[in-house]
């Protein structure tokens, strides 16, 4: 049963332009149609994971972006549905503060890079400077659209069967504000990723980003393109993952449905 | 019926009045003053008895409801439940909204929708059996474990009821429950409740538009008209029971009532 619905739910179509677009590929490479240095062909990125997992270094570089990625989503989580609560709930807060808000969220976390490299030099601090600021900001807005969100209704619905504030925050605007809570958190896993990367790339020479980087200057594209792949592998497993823990935690919502 | 048990808080108290309303006003923060939305009413239900509001719109008949389910303060005069003044929402009186999509809980399924005014006081066990009881009251319990948004405009209604009538309230407040709905969804609505009344004894304040409905449903129908509004005539109606779809409506009686409340209406608006 599961099997079967597993195999319904491939995209058949799609894995069938993805394979065909390897296949091309290959084939313009080794006829030499393509004949560019640094474009390896997919057989010689294949051999280059080979290659890194045989010397034992794709794990550690893994290993240290992933770690990244959950200490700067974690944050971003813990501090955006906080204040977003903050934000929601309080009039006179959000007065004071959307100003702000607005002039610091469309600055490009990259460009905080120097400031956190005169601070902390090279290293994770600095990796989540640039990290954690723009991850900060679906959470948080979603959180306070959510919460700001809720319908006037339900406010009377929990005043008529008498619910204290405590009771009403837990039972109605938490779980009403879900949903698009979890549309930012799973934009901000999306951003910490692509950020974490970039934030190697430039201040902290450790992880995956600089990995790239590394392996470009070594003029090793065919490893170079492997560390590229592996990037794109995490993405696509993050959000998967991160689908499938919604949809468990909130059955109920329509939204996560098929997203 | 189980659902008649425990009920016994409520018929202790069947002596006085359920609820009473002594000159009631209400006024709302208007441009540089205070607008007077309702003014003087006064009126009082007896335990059991269905009352409906009927009224044109812009008289103040939700303002009036949201008074007594204590949503809204008044500016003068009380609200009392068995004779106690109110102040904010008050134990035995349960409000039931005409927007059913918006009141349910979108993230709850069915049952847990109509345990949510009781499952904080009570336990586990009795939770269950009054939602039970409940569902079954409105005729929903196979749709138990189906979300709101999985339910016909009148099944959510239904449930909105359920979750009111699961906290065996002494007073119904309800805000025109069938306004939106079809006119065959609405009679089998406006049936049920005479029967739902009729097993749990509650007493019934029912607000709506609709003269036929007023009249098909109450034991008294007051009267809502001007602005501010005021309950101007309050008429007994003395239709036999049960009431019924058909005949009810054909009796020489029910077409008597429905012209003098119209008249009641019409005589300031006409």
């Amino acid at each position: 049963m599961d099997r079967d619905r597993f195999i319904a739910g491939i995209n058949w179509p799609g894995t069938a332009v993805l394979v065909f677009v390897g296949l091309a590929w290959e084939a313009a490479v080794r006829t030499g149609l393509l004949e560019y240095e640094y474009l390896p062909a997919p057989s010689t990125i294949a051999l280059g994971f080979g290659e890194l997992a045989s010397q034992g270094i794709l794990a550690p570089d893994i290993a240290h972006t992933l770690i990244s990625v959950a200490i700067a989503w974690a944050v971003a989580i813990v501090l955006g549905i906080s204040l977003g609560f903050l934000l929601g709930l309080s009039p006179v807060a959000r007065r004071y503060s959307l100003a702000s808000i607005e002039i610091l969220r469309p600055m490009p976390g990259v460009a905080f890079a120097p400031v956190g490299l005169l601070l902390f030099g090279f290293s994770l601090k600095t990796e989540m400077v640039v990290t954690i600021l723009p991850v900060l900001w679906p959470v948080l807005v979603n959180t306070i659209g959510g919460v700001t969100g809720v319908h006037q209704r339900l406010y009377d619905v929990g005043r008529t069967f008498r619910l204290g504030r405590r009771d009403t925050i837990l039972r109605i605007i938490l779980p009403a504000a879900m949903p698009p809570i979890i549309v930012g958190a799973r934009i901000s896993l999306g951003l910490a990723l692509v950020l974490a990367v970039v934030a190697e790339m430039v201040g902290n020479p450790e992880g995956l980003g600089y990995a790239i980087v590394r392996e470009q200057q070594a003029l090793r594209p065919d490893l170079m393109f492997a560390y590229i792949v592996t990037v794109g592998v995490i993405g696509i497993v993050l959000n998967a993952g991160m689908l499938a823990l919604a949809k468990a935690s909130f059955p109920s919502a329509r939204q996560l449905r098929g997203g | 019926m189980t659902s008649t048990e425990g009920r016994s808080g409520a018929d202790e108290k069947a002596a006085g009045p359920a609820f009473e309303c002594r000159s009631v006003t209400v006024e709302f923060p208007h441009k540089f003053g205070r607008k007077r939305i309702i003014e003087d009413i006064s009126f009082l239900v007896r335990s059991g008895e269905f009352l409906t509001i009927v009224g044109p719109s812009g008289t103040g008949k939700t303002t009036l409801l949201r008074a007594m389910g204590g949503l809204t303060p008044t500016a003068s005069g009380s609200v009392l439940v068995h004779g106690k003044e109110l102040d904010g929402p008050p134990e035995d009186v349960v409000i039931v909204f005409q927007d059913y999509s918006n009141a349910l809980l979108q993230w709850r399924t069915i049952a847990a929708n109509v345990a949510f005014g009781i499952e904080r006081t009570l336990e586990r066990r009795e939770t269950e059996q009054r939602v039970h009881d409940a569902l079954a009251l409105v005729g929903l319990e196979k749709n138990a474990d189906d979300y709101p948004w999985q339910l016909s405009g009148g099944m959510q209604q239904r449930v909105q009821i359920a979750r009111a009538l699961a906290l065996r309230p002494a007073v119904m407040l309800m805000d025109e429950p069938f306004a939106a709905l079809d006119a065959m969804t609405k009679a089998s609505m406006q049936d049920e409740l005479l029967r739902v009344r009729d097993r749990t004894r509650t007493s019934f304040v029912f607000i709506t538009h609709d003269i036929e409905e007023a009249v098909y449903l109450g034991d008294r129908i007051a009267v809502l008209t001007g602005s501010p509004g005021r309950i101007d005539r309050i008429f007994e109606i003395g239709l036999p029971a049960p009431r019924d779809q058909l005949t009810t409506r054909q009796l020489p009686k029910f077409l008597e009532y429905r012209y003098a409340v119209h008249q009641a209406i019409g005589r300031i608006h006409g």
